[in-house]
């Protein structure tokens, strides 16, 4: 089934990133640890953001991420970047302050996100807190508990206006956490954005290494890198797709499963751009080849670091042949794109997209989940090889395509159809009658199809006044024929006043409605003007 | 779960009773071209239309509007799809979103009886169709008696007929089976009508009620029908003009759990078709955009232009996007160049914020953009978009997030079909949020395919994705001798194209075309080079018969024919001593070069040939002509040497035949290789992905270059470069891989082990299938 419609239940993309770093006092707690030097809750935090961050730099290295430090107050400490080092650096130089007052820093980020992005990229935001929540004014429960009591002006900034992820990294167990509410407040949090989040807390004791474990848990969920395979028959190459793409779900399902893309990605065929017309697509991502070398150890996606020698892993990959980059040279000298095959009934494209004279990319867009994403080309199934059909659609001379498909109906602005819901409408259709009678006999044809459209409409609506008073119109238009008409016109207009006086009777014998008026056939061209 | 909408089965019932002919009252002038251009001729007298034109205008208008935007289509079989999901993630619910193809009309007219004019069936959903069907009713007879006629048979019918299934929900039925009664069925009907009194309206919807009552019992015992969950009932009321209502207008109720209704009460004439037009709307949640600035000659100044603006109708959610972004606060508005292009700096940012501060106030006051549609208030809003003369008729691909189907509100009018004729001669229109200044937000366009215009949203957002590496920065991207312009040629030779015939397979199963189009990739990459040093046949005019002929599935004789003679003009080519396009860094001394060349050559075409040696008997033929032609076995020494190194080097080879990539080490060699000799020619600019052309000619510059270069090394006698120990490793490695086709030829005659693949396709353990012919 067709339907083009932006899919709500659609989340597209894992993107822009903000870290909101709880830096009241109460993080400067101390952590007891055996048979180690002191560390401060603080600490804790930093250590697992600093995790957070390598992992991105390594696996993302085109996120946008931005630091945000807050307490009563809140502080851009790094704005959108995809410079880990200093967001890194920043962890480190973040100053404690007084108490936590989450609703600020949460209108704060609302604003940041939207200067930067507008509201139509979806934002995962990770708040980094040790779960005392504050007291008082400001505090997340004061905040929660008077939610429903607010004006535009000071409105609760959850949900955000923008798609969002709100995680919470508690630097807090939960056996910690249940003596108090909250946990009950911080899943009220994320209900009230519209339970677009989750909460992470430490398993066991408040550790290095279990910060490490809790963090790896949100990479796991939020920014593992989409690896595929992407193959046109025996020619495959590997590949990550950015950002990575997300499950959809299609709610109108009788047990609507959310769909994941495979992770080999065949190649159906290639269609040109012009024949696939900037289709509607829910996403689309970056594809860049990756090596694997003989260890199997990813050699990464050979994009360039600053201080590479020549030697590097990436410039190895950089002269390695990838399928890759063969096809989209390919797909953009010929300006066509690759069909892909994401999953059971679900359909993507691959083509070159330039960012510049000079740089361009290989691009992936996914369509809508159906297995006719685009009424113009059809069921994808139902796509062959053009080497299978007895003569080339495309032309031998590559001149034509069987592309678009034309649907079995025609539109009504296709179609000529005749409204007369306004006066202007009825009056054309009259006018264009009477300028072709008055161009009799020369414009016979087309007298006599206007004057047959009109026919058709009046029986139709059952409005065969008008057949009447069109008929009194073409009689009144033969007397006042000048002397220099040719004789056939007055035979033609009255013939035609007559014809439309019998369908006005609504007699089924002259009133129907696949009958037409024809031209009476008369003979001038011999001597005598005798009706045949 | 949502299941299928009222939206879906829509009852027309209008009243054919006697007063119905009656005239509206309102008059409309014909004969205006007369009264314009013909002074002193008296104009003929205006007419007007009945009650019944005013009733039956209105509703194809509503039906117009209805199939230009959800046209009807056929369900696609659900079944018979060899790629399809599993039945219960099938689609199988309309929503009124997803409402594309399966709106549904029925037309009902009543008098003394109820006449319907057609049936749910897609074939029967057009405005063609209704027409026809109309004028075979014709206009009511004033003189029946008015006694024995009503509006109420033809309501009585629309229940009955609301019980029949559409093939929408046929289809989802069947595919249910047992859980078939997970299928709803709901439906509207819109009665128009001239009632006498409120009473009268209660009658009506009383005796819709009861009738609904009866026909679900009756559906409860029957297979084939179904009960009707829900119905919404929409009467209309139509008086003649400058008379007073009898009947008050009454707001949408719920009369009982299955059906609710609502009265409007409408005088005829022009007011009619308004309200109709405002329905189609609210129920199938339309939104209306208004393009604006459009040039257009004039008609009798054909060098002057006037602009015009033309109103369309298409889904709601073709705005969603643009309504987000207006109900921004404005300070902190980021709004961006087209297609997030390019991101404007803070400064400029705070300009725009100010800009988009008339946007967000015309929420309240200015036309430009309204959104406030409530579901029951007038359907007037109306968001303007500017049109911007296209400029080129080039291809773009616009990052496009949505294409809703239009349907222009006055379709006739001469600006609307100048528009609509524009779009459907191929053109497309890039359409702008109008701003009182500064930057330009292209946030729509229009286009046609195949004969139906849709507005496309396009992403006005910044891009998450700006400023990524370039292709040539990555894996793969200093590469410079890519096969561009012959993968090229491949891709146009695997263009799809739809299949309108159903072909049946051998089995008798339906030959899904898709699957065949994977069989050819499939059949055209088993051997296929990317980069050009990588081959010698490929760069070969003379091969190109042969090697576009084994591809296909079959041969015919005169394909055989063909490659016997590419086969024998390669012999002759080789008796000649002709050049070879052959890359030569890592070939040996000058002396066999030539001999070197061609053998390389032949292993290379025998590699093809072989990788298509199962796809039929006439291929096997083609590789028999091969061997017998190709050169005579290399010296005996030097297939001695070859074997020892056979011996050694057996099982990988093996294996990597039977992986059926017999190519692949070849490849991983040949990879080197070419690091090597691209390490040597620092020249190249990485930025640049070089088109590699097909014909051979750069390639026989480049080699002789090489050569030269590579001759000193192979005659001194001091100290090994490292470049050298390279090539000597890697000619060791070529020359293994071919002494090894050599050896194997004159040693088994056994062609089926060669290609396991094929026999792995098919589920047979290709290892074990190869060991146990060898022996």
């Amino acid at each position: 089934m067709i339907h083009f419609y932006n899919s709500s239940t659609v989340t597209t993309v894992t993107m822009p990133t903000v870290v909101l770093l709880d830096v009241s006092l109460s993080m400067t707690r101390p952590v007891s640890m055996e048979g180690s030097e002191e560390y401060q809750r603080k600490h804790l935090a930093a250590h697992g953001l600093s995790m957070l961050f390598e992992h991105m730099a390594t696996n993302y290295k085109l996120e946008f991420t931005a630091l945000v430090a807050f307490s009563s107050l809140w502080e851009l400490m790094v704005p959108f970047t995809r410079d880990y080092n200093t967001l890194q650096e920043a962890l480190s130089t973040v100053d404690d302050y007084d108490k936590t007052c989450l609703e600020s820093a949460l209108v704060g980020i609302s604003n940041i996100v939207q200067e930067e992005w507008g509201v139509c990229i979806p934002c995962q935001i990770i708040l980094v807190t040790d779960g005392s929540l504050g007291i008082g004014r400001g505090s997340l429960r004061h905040s929660l508990a008077t939610l429903n009591h607010r004006g535009e002006e000071n409105k609760f900034p959850l949900p955000f206006p923008f798609p969002s992820k709100l995680y919470v990294m508690c630097i807090a167990n939960l056996e910690e956490l249940q003596t108090t509410d909250t946990l009950d407040i911080l899943e009220r949090m994320i209900d009230v954005n519209n339970g677009e989040g989750q909460i992470f807390t430490i398993d066991g004791p408040l550790c290095l290494k279990n910060v490490q474990s809790m963090f790896g848990k949100l990479i796991d969920q939020a920014y593992t890198p989409f690896h595929a395979v992407l193959k046109c028959g025996h020619l495959v190459s590997d590949m990550q797709m950015f950002p990575r793409p997300e499950p959809v779900t299609i709610d109108e399902e009788l047990e609507p499963v959310p769909k994941s893309i495979n992770t080999e990605l065949d190649i159906l065929g290639f269609i040109k751009i012009a024949d696939i017309s900037s289709p509607p697509v829910l996403s689309r991502h970056l594809v860049l080849p990756i090596a694997f070398n003989k260890e199997g150890d990813d050699l990464g996606t050979g994009i360039p670091e600053e201080t590479e020698d020549e030697n590097s892993a990436s410039q190895i990959a950089g002269k390695m042949p990838s399928f890759c980059v063969l096809l989209h040279g390919s797909l953009k000298v010929e300006g066509m794109v690759a069909i892909v095959q994401l999953g059971p009934d679900w359909y993507g494209m691959l083509y070159s997209q330039a960012d510049s004279k000079k740089k361009s990319n290989l691009m992936m867009s996914l369509f809508e989940p159906g297995p006719e994403p685009l009424p113009w080309l059809g069921r994808i199934s139902q796509l062959g090889p053009i080497l299978d059909a007895a003569e080339n659609p495309y032309g031998e001379d590559d001149s034509k395509s069987p592309f678009p498909l034309q649907p079995r109906t025609k539109r009504s602005y296709a179609q000529n159809v005749t409204v007369w819901i306004k006066p202007s409408g009825l009056q054309t259709d009259v006018q264009k009658i009477l300028r072709n009678a008055r161009k009799l006999p020369e414009k016979t044809q087309t007298f006599y199809k206007e004057l047959n459209r009109l026919r058709k409409a009046a029986l139709a609506f059952g409005f065969l006044d008008l057949l009447k008073g069109v008929a009194d119109m073409l009689d009144r238009e033969c007397t006042l024929l000048p002397e220099t008409a040719h004789p056939d016109a007055a035979f033609q207009l009255s013939h035609a006043a007559q014809q439309l006086k019998l369908a006005s009777t609504g007699n089924s014998e002259y009133a129907a409605y696949e009958h037409n008026i024809t031209p009476l056939q008369t003979d001038f061209s011999g001597s005598s003007a005798d009706r045949i | 779960m949502k299941l299928f909408s009222e939206a879906h089965k829509t009852v027309f019932v209008v009243d054919h009773c006697p007063y119905m002919s009656e005239s509206c009252r309102q008059t409309v002038e014909f004969d205006m071209f007369t009264k314009n251009r013909a002074p002193g001729i008296i104009p003929l007298a205006p007419i007007s239309k009945s009650l019944w034109t005013c009733a039956v205008e209105s509703a194809m208008e509503y039906c117009r509007i209805m199939y230009d935007i959800f046209p009807a289509r056929k369900q696609p079989a659900m079944i018979n799809n060899m790629m399809s999901a599993p039945r219960d993630h099938k689609l199988l619910t309309v929503a009124p979103k997803q409402l594309m193809g399966s709106t549904r009309v029925n037309f009902i007219v009543s008098d003394s009886r109820a006449h319907t004019l057609n049936s749910w069936s897609q074939e029967d959903q057009n405005l063609q169709e209704l027409m026809a069907a109309l004028a075979a009713v014709g206009p009511p007879n004033p003189r029946m008696d008015p006694e024995c006629c009503s509006v109420l048979h033809g309501l009585v019918e629309a229940v009955e007929v609301l019980c029949k299934c559409t093939d929408y929900q046929h289809e989802a039925r069947t595919t249910l089976m047992e859980n078939a009664d997970r299928v709803s069925n709901r439906g509207r009907i819109i009665c128009i009508t001239n009632a006498k009194s409120d009473s009268h309206v209660r009658m009506l919807e009383d005796c819709v009620q009861e009738t609904i009552h009866e026909h679900n019992k009756l559906a409860a015992s029957s297979d084939h029908l179904m009960q009707v969950q829900h119905c919404e009932l929409v009467l209309i009321h139509t008086y003649t003009v400058g008379e007073d209502s009898m009947v008050s207008d009454r707001p949408r109720k719920d009369i009982s759990s299955v059906l609710t209704s609502e009265v409007h009460s409408v005088r005829a004439g022009r007011q009619l078709p308004a309200k109709l037009t405002t329905l189609v709307q609210q129920h199938f949640d339309l939104a209306s955009t208004t393009i604006t600035n459009i040039p257009m000659k004039e008609e009798q100044h054909a060098n002057t232009s006037a602009n015009y603006d033309v109103e369309l109708l298409h889904q709601k959610d073709a705005h969603t996007e643009l309504l987000k972004n207006a109900n921004q606060e404005p300070n902190i508005c980021g709004s961006y160049l087209q297609n997030g292009g390019q991101r404007h700096s803070k400064k400029e940012g705070k300009t725009i914020a100010a800009l988009t501060c008339d946007h967000v106030k015309g929420k309240k006051g200015d036309p430009h953009i309204v959104c406030s549609n409530s579901r029951d208030g007038p359907v007037k809003d109306t968001v303007t978009l500017k049109w911007c003369t296209p400029r080129t008729n080039n291809v773009e691909l616009h990052y496009c997030t949505g294409a809703y189907r239009i349907s222009p509100v006055d379709v006739n009018s001469r600006p609307s079909s100048c528009l609509t004729n524009f779009l459907l001669n191929g053109r497309s229109v890039l359409l702008e949020q109008p701003r009182k200044s500064g930057s330009k937000v292209i946030s729509h366009m229009l286009c046609s395919h195949g004969g139906e215009i849709f507005l496309h949203v396009l992403s006005c957002c910044r891009s998450i994705l700006e400023e990524p590496p370039s292709i040539s920065e990555g894996c793969g991207g200093r590469v410079t001798d890519y096969r561009i312009t012959d993968f090229g040629e491949f891709m146009r030779e695997n263009r799809l194209a739809p299949v309108l015939e159903t072909r049946y397979m051998m089995d008798g199963n339906v030959e899904v075309p898709l699957e065949r189009a994977k069989c050819q990739l499939e059949r055209h990459t088993r051997y296929w080079p990317m980069i050009i040093s990588q081959t010698t046949i490929f760069n070969m005019q003379a091969v190109v018969p042969l090697a576009s002929l084994i591809v296909k599935e079959s041969l015919t004789e005169e394909d055989v024919l063909n490659c016997q003679k590419t086969i024998y003009n390669l012999v002759d080519m080789e008796r000649k001593n002709d050049h070879l396009p052959i890359s030569t860094v890592g070939t040996r001394g000058k002396g066999s070069k030539r001999d070197e060349q061609y053998r390389i050559m032949w292993n290379e075409l025998e590699t093809l040939v072989r990788a298509h040696l199962n796809n039929s008997e006439k291929h096997q033929r083609v590789l028999e002509c091969l061997l017998a032609c190709r050169s005579k076995p290399p010296e005996e020494e030097d297939r001695k040497k070859g074997r020892r190194k056979r011996e050694d080097k057996e099982d990988k080879s093996d294996k990597a035949m039977k992986d059926y990539e017999p190519d692949k080490s070849w490849q991983d060699s040949e990879r080197l290789k070419g690091t090597l000799e691209r390490e040597k020619e620092e020249l190249v600019e990485a930025e640049i992905i070089k088109d590699s052309p097909d014909s051979p000619e750069p390639l026989n510059k480049k080699p002789r270059v090489s050569i030269g270069e590579i001759q000193p090394i192979e005659k001194v006698k001091g100290p090994m470069s490292l470049l050298a120990m390279w090539t000597n490793r890697i000619n060791t490695a070529n020359s293994r891989k071919h002494q090894e086709f050599a050896g194997r030829l004159s040693s088994v005659n056994n062609k089926a082990e060669l290609y396991q693949h094929l026999k792995e396709e098919n589920g047979v353990d290709a290892h074990e299938n190869g060991k146990a012919s060898r022996q």
